[in-house]
This record gives C-alpha cells, sequence and structure tokens, in this order.
C-alpha cells in the first residue's frame, strides 16, 4: 500500500536544479499523501506519522506500543518516499538509506526524518553555510539516534514502554541542544511545533534573546534584575542617564567656553599616553595619525619610532586627570566587547 | 554647513587599523571634531552670545560625526542638519521621565509591559523608532558604548579648561 510512495513524480524531482523551498514543498505533499493514503488503514501508522509534529506524550507512548507491529511494513517505504530529496541534499541524508530496515531502526528515521524536516525550514531563511551547517548536523543527528536506539534496545518489553519514551525524549533533549553557527541554525527540541511559522518565531526569539544578554553584559547592574522587563528598565534608565549627563556636561562646556584654552594637542598627547599605558605590549604598534595636526616628527612611512615614544611621555607638562584615566581604562576593559556589528 | 566641511576635513587614517580598538577610534574622533567645533564658535560669536543649545548642537554633531558606522548616528546627523534650533533627542531626556512602576499590571500582560518599554528604548535611540526591534537591540549596544566614550571625552574637556 505504500509503495505507491515511489512515483514517478519522486524520480522526476531528483534534479539538482530543484531549490530548497519547491523540495520542501515536494517533501510536504509525500508527507500528506503518505498520511492521507494509510489514513484509513491504519490509525496506529498516522499516529506514528504525525508523532513528530505533536506535542502529545500519550500519543507518544500508544506510538511506542505499537511500534513494534508495524514496523517492519512501514520500513522500507519512508527510505524511498524521500530517497530522491536525499540525493539532492547532502552528507546526512546518505545515512538514512544506508540504514539496516529494523523496527529499531525505523524509530531513527522518523526522528531523523522530522528533524531534517525542521532543518529543511530552516534552511529555506538562510542560503548560506549549508554543507558545513549538514556536516555538523550529522554528527548531532547521529548521537540523537544512537542514544535512542540504545534506549529503544535496552528496553524489550512493553511494560517499559512509559519508562523509555521518558528517557528517550530526555537524551535527544540532551543531545539535541541548540547548536548555533553564527546566527543561522535553529534546532527544535522534541515535541515541539515545527511549521516554518513557529520555527521562524522562535529564530527571532533567540535571536533577541541573544542580544538581550549582550546588552545585559553592557549595561552596569543589569546582571541581578532577573527578566526581560527589568533587564529593560534598567537599559532605559541607564540610557537616560547618561543622556542626561551629556547634557549636563554640555552645559558646563558652554559656560566654560570663553575660557577655552586647551590645545588639541594636549589632549592627543593624554589620549596616545593612555593608549600606550593601557597597552603596554602593543608599544611598537602604529597608532592612528590625525592629518591636519602634525603631532611627533614622522618619519617616511609616517609611523612613530619608539624614540618619539619616550619623548612624548616625558614632554607632556600637565599631570593626567586621574579620573579621565581610570574611567577610559576601565572602558577600554570592558570594550574588549567590541562594538557587536 | 562651514562648521561641518571643517569637522569632515578631519581625518583619521590607522596605519593599522585592526590594531587599535575601536573605543580609541571613537574618542579621538569625537575630541578632534568637538574641540576645534568649540574653538570657531567662539571665534565667530561674541563670547556672551555663545549660548547652550549651540554647544548642544555641536556636542551632538561630533557625537553623530565621529560613529558613523552605525545607522543611529544617520538618523541624528538627518536630525540635526534638517532642524534649526536643535531639537536633539537628548532634549526629550531633559526631563527626567522615570519609568513609571505599573501597578496594575504585574501578573497579567507580561508581553504587553515588555513591548512598552521596548517602545520607550526606541524613542530614546536616534531613529529608533523605524527599525524593527532585533536591529535596535543591537544599535542600542553601540550607540550606549558611544555615550560613554561621549561623557568620557567630554568631562576631560571640561576638566581641562578649569
Amino acid at each position: 500500500m505504500l509503495e505507491g510512495l515511489v512515483s514517478p513524480e519522486n524520480l522526476s524531482l531528483s534534479s539538482m536544479d530543484m531549490n530548497v523551498l519547491e523540495r520542501l514543498k515536494w517533501l510536504q505533499q509525500q508527507q500528506q499523501q503518505v498520511v492521507s493514503r494509510t489514513s484509513d488503514n491504519s490509525p496506529e501508522l498516522l499516529q506514528i506519522l504525525q508523532f513528530h509534529g505533536s506535542n502529545n506524550d500519550e500519543l507518544l507512548q500508544s506510538t511506542f506500543s505499537h511500534f513494534q507491529m508495524l514496523g517492519s511494513g512501514f520500513g522500507p517505504n519512508p527510505n524511498m518516499g524521500f530517497g530522491p530529496s536525499h540525493e539532492a541534499m547532502d552528507g546526512c541524508i546518505s545515512r538514512t538509506s544506508s540504514f539496516q530496515m529494523d523496527p529499531v531502526d525505523t524509530m531513527g528515521v522518523m526522528l531523523k526524518n522530522s528533524e531534517e524536516n525542521r532543518t529543511i525550514s530552516s534552511k529555506n531563511k538562510r542560503k548560506s553555510e549549508v554543507k558545513r551547517r549538514e556536516e555538523e548536523k550529522t554528527e548531532k543527528t547521529i548521537k540523537v539516534e544512537a542514544e535512542t536506539e540504545s534506549n529503544m534496545k535496552g528496553k524489550s518489553s512493553m511494560s517499559n514502554t512509559e519508562a523509555s519514551s521518558d528517557t528517550s525524549k530526555e537524551t535527544s533533549k540532551g543531545a539535541s541542544e541548540i547548536h548555533k553557527l553564527d546566527y543561522i541554525h535553529v534546532r527544535s527540541r522534541r515535541g515541539q511545533a515545527t511549521d516554518r511559522h513557529s520555527l521562524a518565531e522562535r529564530a527571532r526569539r533567540e535571536k533577541i534573546s541573544k542580544k538581550m544578554k549582550y546588552l545585559q553584559d553592557i549595561v552596569p547592574g543589569c546582571k541581578k534584575v532577573t527578566g526581560q522587563a527589568g533587564m529593560l528598565d534598567e537599559i532605559i534608565n541607564y540610557v537616560q542617564s547618561l543622556q542626561t549627563q551629556i547634557e549636563f556636561l554640555s552645559m558646563k562646556l558652554a559656560f566654560l567656553n570663553p575660557e577655552l584654552e586647551l590645545s588639541v594637542e594636549d589632549l592627543y598627547v593624554k589620549q596616545l599616553q593612555d593608549y600606550f599605558t593601557n597597552l603596554p605590549v602593543v608599544i611598537a604598534s602604529k597608532p592612528s595619525i590625525m592629518v591636519d595636526v602634525p603631532l611627533f616628527p614622522l618619519d617616511q612611512q609616517g609611523s612613530l619610532d619608539l624614540s618619539v615614544i619616550n619623548l612624548s611621555q616625558t614632554t607632556s607638562t600637565e599631570a593626567p586627570s586621574a579620573s579621565w584615566e581610570t574611567q577610559s581604562r576601565s572602558l577600554y576593559n570592558t570594550s574588549s566587547l567590541g562594538f557587536h556589528y | 554647513m562651514e562648521r561641518q566641511i571643517i569637522n569632515k576635513k578631519k581625518r583619521v587614517f590607522s596605519v593599522e587599523p585592526n590594531k587599535i580598538p575601536p573605543s580609541e577610534v571613537f574618542t579621538r574622533k569625537y575630541t578632534s571634531l568637538l574641540v576645534p567645533a568649540l574653538k570657531k564658535l567662539n571665534m565667530n560669536k561674541n563670547s556672551s552670545q555663545v549660548n547652550q543649545l549651540t554647544v548642544k548642537h555641536e556636542v551632538d554633531m561630533a557625537l553623530a560625526l565621529s560613529a558613523q558606522e552605525f545607522a543611529w548616528s544617520r538618523f541624528l546627523l538627518q536630525k540635526l542638519s534638517s532642524s534649526n534650533n536643535p531639537t536633539t533627542t537628548t532634549s526629550s531626556s531633559s526631563n527626567g521621565i522615570r519609568i513609571q512602576e505599573r501597578s496594575g499590571k504585574e501578573g497579567g500582560h507580561e508581553d504587553g509591559e515588555r513591548e512598552e518599554k521596548l517602545r520607550e528604548l526606541q524613542k530614546l535611540l536616534p531613529g529608533g523608532e523605524e527599525m524593527n526591534v532585533e536591529e535596535m537591540l543591537g544599535e542600542i549596544g553601540n550607540y550606549i558604548k558611544c555615550l560613554e566614550l561621549q561623557t568620557i571625552a567630554l568631562k576631560s574637556i571640561v576638566q581641562d579648561t578649569t
């Protein structure tokens, strides 16, 4: 009954020109076909197929109980049904085709297929780094399968189905930790919805939480507060306080402006001093150069000599203001986080 | 406009750009922009006429020009150049608006509260209202860093004159 999966349609779609979207649609079509064809024949099979998209625990247990009966009949077919799409994709697919069709393995195949579906839909959003992701993914999927298989093999009797479902769920949850490559990969845990909208939602939420974590590092005093609302509060207060501080300083500057006698060169000297004292290792490196303001004697390449550096430290007459140095030093230390692009 | 041209002439050429922390580059740019501008202000107008708004304008302009790789700086520049009377972003914060305690909404609508706060944050960032949430959160990080560096630069300038 399931041989109908191997239709001419499958073979025609094996061309590499098919892009990912079409592949996904095809895949979903196939799934739906399987579901529709088998709905009247075997409700248990339907449940198994819908299993990977469902959140239902009871379903899980019932499918486990029916599993071994239907495994052998169901076995060869998902392989062939998803075959052509697998050829078009890389690495991990080949593993599916090489699996022995034991009832035990079918579960692994199911898991793999469900994982692939999720990754397919996540691939739709990003077109880059496909191969690298898949290679790393294959390790993870193999791990998942190995663990679930070993779990299933360990529990032979039906009476252990509940326990096995729990442990396998836990192991799969532990194994399928969300592995983030740059900002791309979203891996959903077992029992979570796999449709594209919720995946997109989840990816978006993870991006946002990652950015919130970065902000937490920047804003002082943010780590003590838990929850996003509190953190946002802190951030807002911090930004406002910074802005009022700036305004106050500019007011002060406006007040003092007539007496503005400072020379730009002195400021630069101070800044250079800070730069060199902060990074003593980098003392031979060449700092940035202000073109319009000739500060130090430059040699032909426009670089600073070490001798000049010593000169600058001895010739600065005014004592560097402590607050500037300590503050800028602390900032330089924290700015190793860099500007987050 | 003349001021802007003068400001733009100051360029920073990093010989080895990778080794210089961006904070260093920013503070340099900032001071190099601001101090000559202030001097020019001094020279142009009579000393009695240097009011706070123009200084504020210069301060914001220096900030925007020294952080041109960020999106919010472009918005800030737009705002500054378009408006004659400098209605800058910080003027809204001069009221000292603090987050009001929402007594009634503690238990329920937590998402709504979060949305409110995000919107509040968007108002603080120049151009924040035109970005989406993700982008805004990223830009806020940069903005905070630049504000911190700006305060340090301003403090040093003020301290030098006293």
